[in-house]
């Protein structure tokens, strides 16, 4: 009975920091070595959210799983779509995700908006305010900037944020409370009373 | 006699250059050291791609030691990288350079040998030309010319070859324009020959795949970048070298009739002062709006203005709504009824704010003319019946009338002591815009 899904409880790995100060709504997954700002919104309504390794989430950064537009949220036959998010991510203060599905290695800047139907390969970089609602999956590497939301294809892809990650997790501990984590399943699970 | 008293906004006033400097790292330099590197700065860069200032990032990469060579030890590179849209200069294929500032070249221009050579070639041209002109010019000199024969003018014809009238006469003497070149005086006169370019009768064919080839979006350069370099206009995104950043100029006004100087800002970049500032702000009664009700089409409605003084002397201001016919008067679109007596608007008093004494002045407003008064400032109604049911604003306007002395004119001594300065009286056009009506 150890490990009885409760979908309101977060599921944070061990090793990831999680500040108290952060809403973590409905059923969501969180891997190590990721670091989760006070005030940022991590929101599963219409389904599960799944954050790999390594990311980084900062303040005031919304990640939400909502019903799209047109469906409302109590009718029949809605099947509630995973959304996943990789590994060494960076969502930047003020951001705003909703796209099913994040690579790795991706930045979105402050203040972009990423919408529902989009699909973010790896390396890709959301400028900051660039609002980006298409219907695409977007190639790997690309940057998106400007208030025109142009384009560009770099040719390497932004370098993980090792060295944030590392300052962040030793020194928010000194000054947040964080939220408890959960540890792993490992194959053999301890009987538990 | 001092200079004269004159509204300026209706003509634009001469410019000059007063200093360039570079907006990045804010370096100063004179006009001449400025137009040897083509009104460009040397350390910093612009991105080839947004137009945005490029940063210099360092990392560091393994290096064989000097002595050892089976040792690696960390070394700084540096790269530029632009912050906005995540172009580096290894993109184009830019090795890092191992120096921080100093290390970074242009490419070079293959017909830079021929370029230059042309335009040794028209300098001497336009040389003989102004010699010429100049000959002309003294030869018959013309009355109703006197602007074109004054030193300042000449010298700005020299520097940049136009804004004056006898240049605008020649449209056709387009060489007339390279006379600003700088040419050091003294030069040997020697003749210099030209080839005349070569028309050539077979032109490389186009690529057997040109219309087949599918093309790659990203490797296409905008028309903006690629006319931001002018000497190579790249096709591809991956020739795109990053250019050396405009420098932005000072510049300083004067005026067209007197040569008087208007505006003179302080040389140094960093200062947003300056040395002359002769404004109409800081000697004409400012208008401003405090609030205003509810516009209702057709109805009267009370409109709270303020009117500061910005001199330190006592102001007597008139206000008079515009005639019929009036040619300054386009825009109302709502009959004004402003206050018929004169209103006294004290000067302005550095001291006020510490002097805890009560006002000594009394002005006997009128209460229902003048809502408060406060220092050099008073309130006041005006009334206004919008005229027009449209979208859009409801403009009103009306004439403001006020004596104006001229204290920077030197005070000539009287027989009588000391007389005060001639108060000359101006009248301003004023139009406000009161936002819409609401039903």
């Amino acid at each position: 009975l150890g490990d009885t899904k409760s979908p309101l409880i977060a599921k944070i790995a061990a090793g990831a920091v999680v500040c108290v100060e952060s809403e973590i709504r409905g059923e969501v997954t969180i891997g190590a070595r990721t670091v989760v700002h006070p005030k940022a919104r991590i929101i599963a309504e219409a389904g599960p959210i799944v954050i790999g390794e390594g990311n980084l989430i900062e303040e005031q950064a919304l990640i939400i799983n909502s019903y799209p537009e047109n469906i409302a949220p109590d009718s029949e036959g809605v099947e509630p779509k995973t959304m996943t998010i990789g590994i060494n991510n960076v969502f930047e203060v003020g951001c705003m995700s909703q796209a099913l599905k994040i690579g790795d290695n991706n930045v979105i800047e402050s203040k972009a908006d990423l919408g529902r139907n989009m699909i973010l390969t790896s390396g890709c970089i959301i400028g900051a305010c660039c609002q980006v609602n298409t219907c695409e999956v977007i190639p790997e590497n690309t940057v998106i900037f400007g208030s025109g939301c142009q384009r560009r294809v770099q040719t390497e892809r932004p370098q993980p944020q090792t060295l944030q990650l590392d300052f962040l997790m030793k020194i928010l501990p000194n000054y947040h409370h964080m939220k408890k984590t959960v540890k792993t399943t490992s194959a053999v699970t301890p009987a538990k009373n | 006699m001092s200079g004269t008293v004159q509204m300026e906004w209706h003509q634009t006033p001469g410019n000059q250059v007063d200093s360039h400097y570079c907006p990045s790292c804010l370096e100063n330099m004179p006009s001449a050291e400025a137009k040897l590197k083509k009104n460009r700065c040397a350390n910093c860069f612009d991105c080839p791609c947004c137009m945005h200032t490029l940063s210099t990032r360092a990392t560091n990469i393994p290096a064989p030691l000097p002595d050892d060579p089976s040792k690696t030890t960390m070394k700084k590179a540096y790269y530029l990288a632009c912050g906005f849209c995540r172009w580096t200069s290894r993109d184009v294929g830019m090795a890092d350079k191992s120096v921080a500032s100093g290390g970074w070249q242009e490419p070079d221009n293959p017909h830079t040998q021929r370029i230059n050579k042309l335009i040794e070639y028209y300098q001497q041209l336009a040389q003989r030309e102004k010699l010429e002109r100049d000959r002309k010019k003294l030869a018959r000199r013309r009355p109703y010319m006197p602007l074109a024969f004054s030193q300042h003018t000449i010298h700005v014809v020299e520097k940049y070859g136009l804004g004056t009238r006898l240049q605008r006469q020649r449209p056709g003497a387009p060489i007339t324009s390279l006379a600003g070149l700088s040419l050091k005086e003294g030069e040997d006169q020697k003749e210099i020959n030209i080839e005349p370019a070569q028309a050539l009768d077979e032109v490389e064919p186009l690529p057997e795949d040109c219309y087949t080839r599918p093309i790659n979006l990203p490797e296409v350069t905008s028309l903006r970048q690629r006319l931001l370099q002018p000497d190579f206009q790249p096709a591809g995104a991956s020739q795109l070298h990053p250019k050396h950043k405009h420098l932005l100029i000072k510049r300083s006004l004067r005026c067209r009739k007197c040569e008087h100087n208007l505006s003179k800002p302080e040389f140094n970049p960093t200062s947003i002062k300056f040395k002359i500032q002769l404004v109409a702000v800081s000697y004409i009664p400012e208008v401003r709006i405090m609030s205003i009700p509810n516009l209702r089409f057709q109805k009267e409605c009370q409109v709270l203005l303020t009117l500061t003084n910005p001199v330190e002397n006592i102001t007597h201001v008139t206000l008079v709504g515009c005639e019929e016919g009036d040619p300054e008067d386009i825009n109302s679109t709502a009959k004004v009824m402003v206050p018929t007596k004169e209103l006294v608007l004290a000067g302005k008093d550095a001291a006020a704010d510490y002097d805890e004494l009560a006002e000594p002045q009394d002005f006997q407003d009128d209460p229902d003319v003048v809502a408060f008064r406060k220092s050099n400032k008073i309130g006041f109604f005006i009334k206004v019946v919008p005229q027009r049911e449209e979208d859009g604003d409801v403009t009103v306007s009306f004439k403001i009338r006020h004596d104006f002395r001229n204290l920077a004119a030197p005070i000539r001594p009287s027989e009588e002591g000391d007389a005060p300065t001639e108060a000359i009286w101006l009248t301003h056009h004023v139009e406000l815009s009161l936002g819409p009506i609401i039903a």
